[in-house]
């Protein structure tokens, strides 16, 4: 347990020197890993799976992932893109992935925040009302 | 004793001679006429009173104390029998009074045994109505409840179909072109959060 408390909190510190302007750099990300890999910290195993995890929550925040059915242009996204970025006060990018499952409409999830307006939404909340 | 007493009677009458001289009147006479000889009663007297005297000693005195004392007795009997009468009659009144407390303190023991008798049995005819009430209350609240949970799966269960028909049909019958105004419809609304 005193382990996984030092790996967790080793990660963390490294992960916050990875930040640079608000978002991940890959440059110190690849710094991070030459130190890891050279200093060898205690259960270092542990503290790459702990930094693996909070970067990807990071970059996560900075992608809208946009699920859709049925056509989508560019246009779309780079609004949809746009409009994030103002709500989040950083820069988010849109990319889309086919989703037959929302039959018509779209679903943007930004980290752990999900935003839809599609047809399975709808009937998925009609049937959760009844 | 007796021959003294007579000789004394005969010594007697020279004086007495000389007195009835004195007084030749009518007691005298009368003495003579009856045959009354003074040393004789006077004897007489003498004897009588000695006989009497011990006789008084000698008979009547123990016979009558014999008397007293039979008569003592007699009457000391018939107090104790009245004492044992009464004493009697004392103890079955007592005896009476202690039967008659007794009879009625069983008459009022046996009235008590069944006013509680009848009201424990009152207590547990309510209680087993109440039970049964409440079985009964709970059970229709049961009733109700499965009621309303079979309501309620049936409902979801008909939105569940109600849906999946509809995702099935708008799946299929949907076209391209709607599903792309739906999408720009979609962006609008997401751009404006």
């Amino acid at each position: 347990m005193a382990h996984a408390k030092a790996a967790q909190k080793l990660a963390r510190q490294l992960f916050a020197m990875s930040i640079v302007d608000g978002a991940v750099s890959a440059d110190r990300v690849a710094g991070v890993l030459e130190y890891v890999e050279t200093r060898q910290p205690a259960n270092p195993v542990m503290v790459l799976k702990a930094y693996r995890r909070l970067v990807a929550a990071e970059i996560a925040k900075s992608i809208a992932l946009v699920e859709h059915a049925g056509a989508i242009n560019d246009a779309m996204l780079a609004a949809i893109a746009a409009s994030m970025t103002r709500k989040y006060g950083r820069s988010v990018t849109a990319t889309a992935r086919k989703s037959p499952a929302l039959l018509a409409g779209l679903r943007v999830q930004v980290g752990d925040d999900i935003y839809e307006s599609s047809v399975a939404g709808q009937l998925a909340a009609l049937a959760a009302s009844v | 004793m007796l021959s003294h007493l007579i000789i004394l009677a005969q010594a007697v009458p020279s004086a007495a001679d000389a007195a009835q001289n004195a007084d030749a009147g009518g007691v005298t006479k009368i003495f003579r006429d009856f045959g009354i000889s003074w040393p004789f009663l006077t004897a007489q007297i003498v004897n009588f009173c000695v006989v009497a005297v011990i006789l008084w000693r000698f008979a009547f005195r123990p016979v009558l104390a014999t008397l007293d004392e039979r008569k003592k007795k007699i009457a000391d009997g018939l107090r104790y029998t009245e004492e044992m009468k009464a004493k009697l009659e004392a103890v079955q009144q007592e005896s009476a009074a202690s039967a008659k407390r007794a009879q009625a303190d069983a008459t009022r023991i046996i009235d008590e045994a069944r006013k509680a008798a009848k009201e424990f049995l009152e207590k547990q005819t309510q209680e087993a109505a109440a039970k049964a009430g409440d079985m009964l209350a709970k059970a229709e609240q049961v009733i109700e409840l499965e009621k309303r949970k079979m309501l309620a799966e049936a409902r979801s269960e008909i939105a569940r179909l109600v849906v999946e028909t509809t995702q099935r049909v708008l799946a299929k019958e949907l076209s391209e072109a709607e599903r792309s105004r739906y999408n720009e419809s979609a962006a609008r609304e997401l751009t404006n959060i």
